[in-house]
């Protein structure tokens, strides 16, 4: 074994009933038998089909857009143009950065009318009574194009006389960060070593493409059921339709995949527009190929690290530029930036650092949240910089990270102290002891190990003020019912709210029912995105199923002629602790209850830290509520002679702070690891001239089952975490070090690091080819 | 889009050969679809009237015939994997139908329709063409056996008549003193389209010098081909490691690839070199 494993501080964390047992996801027996209704699978009586008609150009002025032969079709019932909607616009607006206070064209336009500025742009909207009705409209839409000069190459792009994508100028976005002295840090430093590092694209691939119905219900609401991730763009459609908010009614389904590619408005805004100006019923589902061109990539980076370091290994200056591409519009383009600003460093302990970050607008597919959020693009670059640091050291790459890694108690690069554990040697030797010992090279094929150690944040901007609301309530037979807007992406969201509540209620796990995502009848929990479900919904049923157990304990109390304190409730029944044999029956507790008038629901709201914004000269400031931290490892075999890469074993390790569903909790971090191995070794969007070369999954090759090993999840609990019961956040720190780890293997195996993902055969070559 | 298409289910192969010939340059045989659909749906397929074979068990069956595997056209790919009589005279068609796209598109696509697609990239072909391979096709008028290697004529291009259907492929059963070797290399370990592919067969005499051999590529010219010079080379020699080294060279020579989204020309070149060294190795050792 390579590393001497480091044992775990003594924790002590409370045996609970529920909560932390694998037991089986409340809603995997529908999935298993097909019973779950997806937003595609919808239909309503007199429905017609929606289709979009997008740009086949990246940069062009429409000089002609005639849609009557489209409208004359018999079987259309309306085809909706920019010129129709002149209001329509999407709001991107973060303070400072962008918005239309800060730059005019911040907003994106639901329908391009006048210009396009990326190809797959969506100019018209059609709705037909069949689907081959209104496939053969989109076919009699005419549009002529004056072709624009456009800019694709993010660098090409900041430089004078370059074509704007829109005024005034192509950056989307700037942060810095200015902590201690480049000057002095670099003074103190034996050794300099510099980098750049290039991080592509990634397609999120969910299996259920974009879907959803619309229509206009009774009171005159615009009803959308629809796949997303965040009901809360009700407001955002409002606007853009042009109705009032509470005249937007979303009701989300279960997501077949989101991983930030359902954080931005989808669809919905398409079916609000035709729902409201056919006044029926409309359908849409896209194809794989129109996913592919509508919804946004991750962003491609090109990072430069200039670090100075001790002999030791101990960093003492550290300088990063970043440049993101932004796409042809911001989206949330400034606050992913944001993120790979801030954890640019790494999980480190650094006085000085500086970090200078800029999102570029180009005529590119446009770029927003993908799982991670700018956290894997950073977390590539920093582990990759961390092991040329060893390597032209001559160290051993965790002996130059044990210098580093940040304690609890000390400060980010933003100066946010750090109270939760941050467990990284913890994790990165057993996650590397986990692939035992290293296979021996054969013939011409290579064998390394290596592994990657992160830290990423959980929970919102802590300056976006951030809440959660969730009911809880006891029914009379004994049963619970939680309600809370929270999306389920399929990652057990809402099975985590249910054996919460089943914990603090007493109840198993099967008498919990949940009903989530409405936007009119959910109490709003803000959005599945962030790694924030669990941490803030949790945090909310747990409050407000606490304050239903305070109401039954009260009335126990009185019942048992004992102190609340000498009670408890567990199996469906309140009872003595010290006398377990006196037994309350909570069928009967719950009657005393409602016939005595007290109150047997809850409706509780969580609230984030709230802080201001962070300096924007230096950066300075808390950020986020907190961070997981934790360490992937791989053993991988190198052809050299054809550069193929075979990943032997993979193991991970987090600490999750508490796992409230074990297996699901596993199955984050196998789902997210294998997410992070494609994005490193396979996953490849060519992009030319702003047109994507690879537009389908027979072209965009993510991994299948054959081509990874099983990824040995390893769970620590530090019990740490600001979450319920001591929980962290798990959903995007999992697919984060991936990357960088199997970089990590290959660099070990070779003698030569990759700067660039992914790491295909030909780079390999092309890095053993190198004199 | 999709245009209006007429489809044909006949209901044995006779009737499928009258539709066939009725429609002429019209009528495209459907086996089992997993082109032919795709394209549809792309609007890159503008055939008028599909005739059904699917369901035709003349179609179907592998067995052994005068000194021959005879493999019927419409022989499923799982089918190859499975068959005793593959598996122990055609190793090298298996492991290609192993590794053939996966396992819903194997339990459709056949093996005629494979090579009747024609693709660059057809993963059967560079085995069968390793393999001597002879396609038979038939139409209501007549029966003729075509040479594997001549019946692909180019990118998606064969000598298939209208009114014809393939209706067998057969090879010579290999002599026990040959053995083969095969590998696709491709983006992914399963449901991937080559970057390349090779299929090897030596047969060795007596004297332990080369009888025969088939070097057959896929993926690295318009059409999957035999690299003769390679093979010229090695016939009636010992198999060494040097010879093996420059047959394989002559076989990158002899490979046009194209730069594609798959990978370079300069990649599949260099790597052609590298795969049928290899085969040819592990076909030598076989027969040690």
């Amino acid at each position: 074994m390579k590393y001497q494993v480091k044992p775990l501080p003594q924790v002590n964390l409370p045996e609970l009933r529920t909560v932390g047992k694998p037991l089986r996801k409340v809603d995997a027996m529908g999935k298993a038998v097909g019973d779950t209704v997806y937003a595609g699978d919808y239909s309503m009586p007199r429905m017609l089909h929606g289709k979009v008609f997008r740009s086949k150009q990246s940069s062009a002025r429409i000089t002609r857009l005639d849609v009557s032969k489209a409208r004359a079709l018999p079987g259309v019932a309306c085809v909706i143009t920019g010129f129709d909607v002149p209001n329509a616009r999407l709001v991107s607006d973060m303070p400072g950065q962008t918005g239309q206070k800060q730059r005019a064209g911040s907003d994106v336009p639901v329908l391009a009318s006048e210009q396009v500025r990326f190809y797959g742009e969506p100019i018209a909207l059609v709705a037909a009574e069949t689907l081959e009705i209104a496939d053969k409209a989109l076919s009699l839409i005419e549009i002529d194009y004056e072709p624009l000069p456009g800019v694709y190459d993010p660098l090409e792009a900041m430089k004078p006389g370059a074509p704007v994508v829109t005024p005034p100028d192509n950056i989307v976005a700037r942060w810095k960060i200015r902590k201690g002295s480049m000057e002095s840090g670099f003074e103190q430093a034996d050794l300099i070593v510099e980098n750049t590092f290039r991080i592509p694209y990634q397609e999120h691939a969910y299996l259920e493409p974009e879907a959803g119905v619309a229509w206009i219900d009774e009171r005159g609401a615009i009803t959308i059921r629809v796949s997303t991730q965040v009901i809360e763009h009700f407001r955002t459609i409002a606007r853009a339709v042009g109705v009032r908010q509470n005249k937007i009614h979303i009701q989300g389904t279960m997501v077949g995949g989101g991983f930030g590619g359902k954080e931005d408005i989808t669809i919905e805004i398409y079916l609000a527009l035709l729902a409201k100006h056919t006044a029926r019923p409309v359908k849409m589902v896209y194809t794989r190929e129109e996913s592919f061109l509508a919804h946004a990539k991750r962003h491609p980076y090109v990072i430069k690290h200039r670090t100075g370091v001790k002999n030791n290994g101990q960093i003492t200056a550290s300088k990063i530029e970043m440049i993101s591409d932004s796409g042809a519009y911001p989206y949330l383009s400034p606050y992913v930036l944001l993120y790979t600003t801030v954890m640019a460093p790494g999980p480190y302990r650094i006085d000085n650092v500086q970090v200078d970050a800029i999102s570029v607008a180009t005529n590119n597919p446009y770029t927003s949240a993908f799982r991670g959020f700018g956290g894997p693009q950073a977390c590539f670059a920093y582990e990759q910089q961390m092991d040329d640091i060893a390597r032209q050291l001559g160290l051993d790459p965790l002996d130059v990270r044990k210098v580093n890694y940040l304690r609890t108690g000390d400060c980010t690069a933003t100066g946010q102290v750090i109270e939760s554990a941050t467990w990284l040697e913890e994790t990165a030797t057993r996650a590397m002891a986990a692939l035992g010992e290293q296979t021996p090279d054969y013939g011409s094929v290579k064998i390394g190990q290596g592994f990657a150690s992160y830290f990423q944040s959980y929970g919102r901007i802590t300056w976006m003020h951030d809440t959660s609301q969730a009911w809880v309530g006891l029914e009379l037979d004994g049963t619970v019912t939680i309600r809370a807007g929270v999306p389920d992406l399929g990652a057990g969201q809402a099975n985590s709210l249910c054996q919460i509540a089943a914990e603090v209620l007493g109840v198993p796990l099967e008498r919990v029912t949940i009903y989530t995502t409405d936007s009119a009848l959910t109490p709003l929990s803000g959005t599945s995105t962030a790694t924030r479900q669990l941490y803030m919904s949790g945090n909310a049923t747990l409050m407000a199923a606490t304050n239903v157990r305070n109401v039954l304990l009260n009335r126990a109390s009185k019942h048992f002629e004992e102190e609340i304190e000498a009670l408890d409730i567990a199996d469906g029944k309140a009872f003595n602790k010290s006398d377990p044999s006196q037994t309350l029956d909570l069928v009967d507790l719950a009657k005393m209850c409602a016939s005595e008038g007290m109150h047997l629901s809850n409706l509780a709201l969580f609230k984030a830290p709230f802080t201001d914004p962070i300096n924007p000269e230096t950066g300075q400031g808390q950020v986020w509520p907190d961070f997981t931290f934790g360490s992937f490892a791989a053993e991988v075999a190198v052809d050299t002679e054809t550069g193929e890469v075979t990943i032997l074993k993979a193991a991970a390790c987090h600490d999750i702070g508490r796992a409230i569903n074990r297996a699901a909790a596993e199955g984050q971090i196998i789902g997210g690891g294998m997410q992070g191995l494609g994005y490193g070794l396979m996953e490849n969007l060519i992009v030319k001239e702003g047109v994507i070369k690879t537009p389908s999954l027979s072209e965009y090759l993510i991994p299948t089952s054959m081509d990874y090993p099983n990824i040995q999840a390893i769970i620590l609990e530090s019990g740490t975490g600001l979450g319920p019961f001591g929980a962290k956040g798990i959903g995007e720190p999992a697919l984060t070090p991936a990357a960088p780890a199997v970089a990590s293997a290959i660099a070990n195996a070779l003698g030569v690091s990759i700067p660039e993902i992914p790491i295909t055969p030909e780079k390999v070559l092309a890095a053993l080819d190198l004199p | 889009m999709q245009s209006e298409i007429e489809l044909y289910r006949p209901q044995n192969l006779a009737e499928a050969l009258t539709l066939l010939a009725d429609y002429g340059p019209d009528g495209t045989p459907l086996a089992g679809g997993t082109n032919i659909v795709v394209e549809l749906r792309d609007g890159h397929h503008n055939c008028k009237s599909l005739v059904d074979l699917s369901h035709l068990m003349e179609l179907r069956g592998i067995n052994q015939q005068n000194g021959y595997i005879v493999i019927g056209g419409g022989t499923t790919i799982t089918e190859l994997i499975d068959h005793p009589l593959i598996g122990a005279h055609a190793g090298i068609l298996r492991e290609a139908a192993r590794l053939f796209a996966n396992p819903l598109v194997r339990n459709r696509a056949t093996v005629a329709g494979n090579l009747v697609d024609a693709s660059p990239a057809a993963d059967t072909a560079p085995p069968l063409l390793a393999l001597n391979a002879e396609v038979q096709l038939m139409s209501q008028a007549a029966t003729r056996w075509i040479r594997l290697e001549d019946f692909i004529t180019g990118v998606r291009k064969t000598l298939l008549q209208p009114g014809e259907l393939m209706f067998a492929i057969r090879l010579p059963v290999p002599s026990d003193r040959s053995a083969g070797a095969y590998n696709k290399v491709g983006l992914r370990k399963a449901d991937a389209i080559s970057v390349l592919s090779a299929a090897v067969m030596i047969e060795l005499d007596d004297a332990g010098l080369c009888k025969q051999t088939g070097i057959a590529l896929g993926a690295v010219a318009p059409k999957p081909f035999r690299a003769y010079e390679a093979e010229a080379l090695l016939f009636g020699k010992v198999l060494g490691p040097e010879l093996i080294t420059e047959a394989a060279r002559l076989a990158a020579e002899a490979s046009r690839p194209i730069d594609d989204i798959r990978g370079t020309a300069a990649y599949r070149k260099r790597v052609v070199a590298v795969t049928v060294r290899r085969l040819l190795t592990k076909a030598v050792e076989v027969l040690k």
